[in-house]
C-alpha cells in the first residue's frame, strides 16, 4: 500500500464514531414517528399518512443498518 | 348534540408534522457532522504524517460512507416536506374546524338540519310563514357549508398528492439503500 492511502488512526475512529451516531439517530427516528399518530378525518387520507409513515420508518431502518455496517468497516479498518 | 360537520384533529396532525421536521433536523446535524469527519478523512490522504500512527484508508469504505452521506441527507429532506406537508394541512383543518362551526351555527339558528353535508328542512308540521322562512335560507346556509366542505376537501385533496409522492421516494430510498449493502464488495475492501 503506498503511503499516500495512509492517514492517522483517529481520523478513521472519528468517522466510525460519527457514522455510529448516525445510525442511532436513524433508528431513533423510526421508533419517533411510530410513537405518533396523526386524525386526518378521512379514511382515504389517513390511509395515505400511515403508508407514508411507515415507508419513512423502513427508510430509517435500511439507513440505520447501512450505517451501522459502515461504521463497523471502518472500526476493522482502524483496528486493523 | 350534532356531529362535527369537519372531521379530524388539526392539533395531532401538526404534532406528528412537527416530530417529522424535529426528527429531520436531528438527522441534518448528524449529516454535518459525518459529512466534516468524511472531509477531515480525505484532507488527510495523500498526506504523510511522520511519527503519528497510521492506517490503511478504507477507500471503498470512503465510497460507502459518502453514499449513506448522501441517504442520510435526502431521507431527512424528504422527513422535513412530509412534517412541512402535515403542518399545512393541520393549518387548513383548523381553518375548516372554523368554518364548519359557523356553517353549523347558521343552520341552526335558520331552524335546518344538516344531514352529512346536505342543509334539509326539519320533519313535522310548520306554519307556512314558518316554512317559507327556512326554505329561503337554506341556498344560503348551504352555501356556507359547501365551503367549510371544499376548503378541507381541498386541503385533503393537496396533502394525498404530496404524501403519495413522498411515500413513493421513501420506497425508492430504502430499495436503493438496501441494493447498496447487498451489491458486492470491491476486491480491494477484502
Amino acid at each position: 500500500m503506498p503511503a499516500d492511502h495512509r492517514v492517522d488512526q483517529t481520523l478513521l475512529e472519528a468517522v466510525a464514531v460519527v457514522l455510529n451516531r448516525s445510525s442511532t439517530a436513524a433508528h431513533d427516528a423510526s421508533h419517533e414517528l411510530l410513537a405518533h399518530y396523526s386524525d386526518t378525518g378521512a379514511a382515504p387520507t389517513q390511509r395515505a399518512v400511515n403508508t407514508l409513515i411507515d415507508h419513512a420508518a423502513d427508510a430509517l431502518r435500511a439507513l440505520t443498518d447501512a450505517l451501522a455496517e459502515v461504521s463497523d468497516e471502518f472500526q476493522v479498518t482502524h483496528r486493523g | 348534540m350534532t356531529a362535527n360537520l369537519i372531521q379530524g384533529d388539526h392539533v395531532s396532525c401538526s404534532r406528528v408534522g412537527g416530530a417529522l421536521r424535529r426528527e429531520s433536523s436531528r438527522l441534518l446535524h448528524h449529516a454535518r457532522a459525518l459529512e466534516d469527519a468524511l472531509g477531515d478523512l480525505e484532507a488527510a490522504q495523500g498526506r504523510i504524517t511522520d511519527g503519528a500512527a497510521l492506517a490503511t484508508a478504507p477507500i471503498g469504505s470512503m465510497a460507502t460512507a459518502a453514499a449513506a452521506l448522501r441517504e442520510l441527507r435526502a431521507t431527512a429532506d424528504d422527513l422535513d416536506e412530509a412534517g412541512a406537508a402535515l403542518q399545512r394541512y393541520a393549518t387548513d383543518l383548523a381553518e375548516g374546524h372554523e368554518l364548519g362551526r359557523r356553517a353549523q351555527r347558521r343552520v341552526q339558528s335558520a331552524g335546518l338540519l344538516l344531514e352529512g353535508t346536505r342543509v334539509v328542512e326539519p320533519w313535522g308540521p310548520a306554519a307556512a310563514q314558518e316554512a317559507e322562512r327556512r326554505r329561503a335560507q337554506a341556498p344560503e346556509v348551504q352555501s356556507r357549508v359547501d365551503l367549510a366542505a371544499a376548503h378541507v376537501g381541498r386541503a385533503r385533496g393537496r396533502l394525498e398528492r404530496e404524501v403519495t409522492r413522498l411515500t413513493e421516494a421513501f420506497s425508492a430510498r430504502s430499495q436503493a439503500v438496501v441494493s447498496a449493502r447487498l451489491a458486492p464488495l470491491p476486491p480491494h475492501r477484502r
